[in-house]
């Protein structure tokens, strides 16, 4: 790691100010972050240290509307514990939560800091390749070289695929976010979140310089919603997905009267499949339907040289969540 | 006691950094008249911090980029905690902070300032070692010993949380942890034994 200042904000504002200083990165437990600066891909002069402000951003809480807010620096741990998450609509949450990483990353890892981070792409990561990724190189490396864990779906002029357990999940469940720039303050769609055309030079979120994610919304589930979260992996725990699905149903007499289908580790950014989700509605859960939405969540995917399993797993994975949430 | 020097920071780095810290200073100053509330900053260079390790404040000198494992082994001299991956990928650092298993290499020292550090030397203080350390021996629940400081401080958060672990909770309590000589039926008979002991300081 190159030396670099710390920095300790007393306020949000404090924080939001110095985060836009040039070189400056903000910091939450820094998982990801000093991962990356021990592979020197990031070298940054200022670090902006988010963890003492817990009165501001940490803690889980169910508001009097209902909703439930995820402050920003939560463990993942903490929220996959937390009582408020015991609620067959949000098991799909509570799933992706447990199923992150392992114990140690867990109760370290902030459940912001989990969507923002970088993506695991193999070369992306590496300093000893030279990718398109952040203008490195000319290409894409793995677009022709080792793409086993890359995109399937929605990528450009880079296959990388986003990393997020909780991403999925938040966005099945139609979750917002707030965020803090200066005096500003900003409360938008989980959607806005993520770059509309994810390239090589796009980041793998939208927020800018001296932003700060200070809580995730997640609104008060209609009555009868259940969700699900599956993944693929090549390990049982302490893995990285190969293919993920957040499903949300809610069902009322015995149809689904509303539906979201969101995809996992197989496009640059967590990708929501509203066709494949509207195919669930006015119907009963059966194995037929489910196999239809599946092949829909899938529809129009472009497999690589090495990749192409994804969507025999990835189908499966979406037809055991929708199994799981209905069952 | 001092992080070593020659652990990555180089003359050139160390010019480097003074040269930035130097600029750092002056840029400071002159930004004391136009904004009175600067947040507090530390570094590029050295400075001394308390850490509190197996209920003892120490002070050790750490840059800001001095991660909790180096700050341990090279700092306080407390090598039990391993330095394998040093990616938390393998769980060989695993050391308590706050009760909760944590990698230590993916920890910055001054992010542990002010927080509750148990390492695995806490279990062998004083005459007699801790039951789960005379349960790992009595199961041989070891090969090559490295990833055990870490094993022992999963099992010993896994006992501490759960009581007498059921498992399939003493193999998610212990999935961060990695033995490449495949230990892992042994350290949870080790587990098994400590909680029914009674002495593995469960509830």
């Amino acid at each position: 790691m190159k030396p670099f200042t710390y920095v300790v904000p007393k306020s949000l504002a404090e924080a939001s100010e110095a985060g836009k200083q040039p070189n400056t990165v903000l910091k939450g437990a820094g998982v990801d972050l000093i991962d990356r600066m021990k592979e020197r891909l990031q070298t940054p002069e200022r670090i902006v240290n988010l963890l003492p402000l817990k009165d501001e951003l940490a803690g889980v809480a169910v508001e009097a509307s209902g909703e439930l807010k995820i402050g920003a620096t939560t463990t993942i741990a903490q929220l996959e514990q937390h009582e408020a998450l015991a609620n067959p609509a949000l098991a799909g949450l509570q799933a992706a939560a447990a199923l992150t990483a392992s114990p140690q990353i867990r109760n370290r890892a902030t459940v912001a800091g989990n969507i923002l981070q970088f993506t695991r792409c193999w070369y992306v990561r590496s300093e000893a390749f030279h990718c398109l990724h952040g203008g490195r190189g000319p290409t894409c490396l793995a677009m022709t070289g080792e793409n086993r864990y890359h995109a399937v779906l929605g990528w450009m002029d880079c296959v990388r695929v986003h990393p997020s357990n909780l991403a999925p999940p938040l966005l099945a469940l139609d979750a917002e976010y707030s965020t803090r720039l200066g005096d500003k303050v900003r409360r938008r769609k989980f959607t806005d979140l993520f770059p509309a055309e994810p390239r090589a030079q796009t980041a793998e979120h939208t927020l800018e310089a001296g932003e700060i994610v200070t809580a995730i919304h997640v609104p008060k589930p209609a009555a009868g919603t259940r969700t699900a979260y599956c993944e693929s992996r090549e390990k049982l725990t302490f893995d990285w997905a190969t293919t993920a699905c957040a499903v949300k149903v809610v069902l009322a007499g015995g149809k689904i009267a509303a539906a979201s289908v969101v995809l996992g580790a197989v496009a640059p950014v967590p990708l929501p499949r509203p066709k494949a989700a509207a195919l669930l509605l006015g119907e009963a859960p059966s194995a037929t339907l489910f196999q239809k939405v599946a092949e829909a969540a899938y529809a129009g995917a472009s497999p690589l040289a090495h990749n192409d399993y994804k969507l025999v797993v990835g189908k499966a994975i979406v037809r055991e969540a929708l199994e799981q949430a209905t069952r | 006691m001092t992080v070593p020097s020659d652990r990555g920071f180089s003359r050139r780095s160390f010019l480097k950094g003074s040269a930035v810290a130097g600029i750092a200073t002056t840029g400071l100053t002159a930004a004391a008249h136009a904004v009175p509330a600067a947040p507090e900053s530390f570094g590029p260079g050295r400075h001394e911090i308390a850490l509190l390790v197996n209920g003892k404040e120490q002070k050790v000198t750490v840059e800001t980029r001095t991660t909790l494992l180096d700050a341990l082994r090279d700092g306080l001299d407390l090598t039990g905690c391993k330095k394998v991956c040093d990616r938390g990928s393998c769980g060989g650092c695993t050391v308590l902070m706050n009760g909760e298993p944590v990698t230590g290499c993916l920890v910055l020292a001054m992010d542990a300032v002010g927080q509750s550090l148990t390492t695995v030397e806490s279990l062998t203080e004083g005459d007699t070692p801790h039951a789960l350390v005379q349960n790992f021996v009595k199961c041989d629940a070891m090969q090559c010993g490295f990833c055990t400081p870490g094993m022992v401080m999963s099992s010993l958060a896994c006992l501490q949380k759960r009581g007498k672990p059921t498992e399939e909770q003493m193999r998610t309590d212990l999935s961060g942890n990695l033995c490449r000589c495949g230990t892992y039926g042994r350290v949870m008979e080790a587990i098994q034994r400590t909680a029914a002991g009674g002495t593995g300081g469960g509830k």
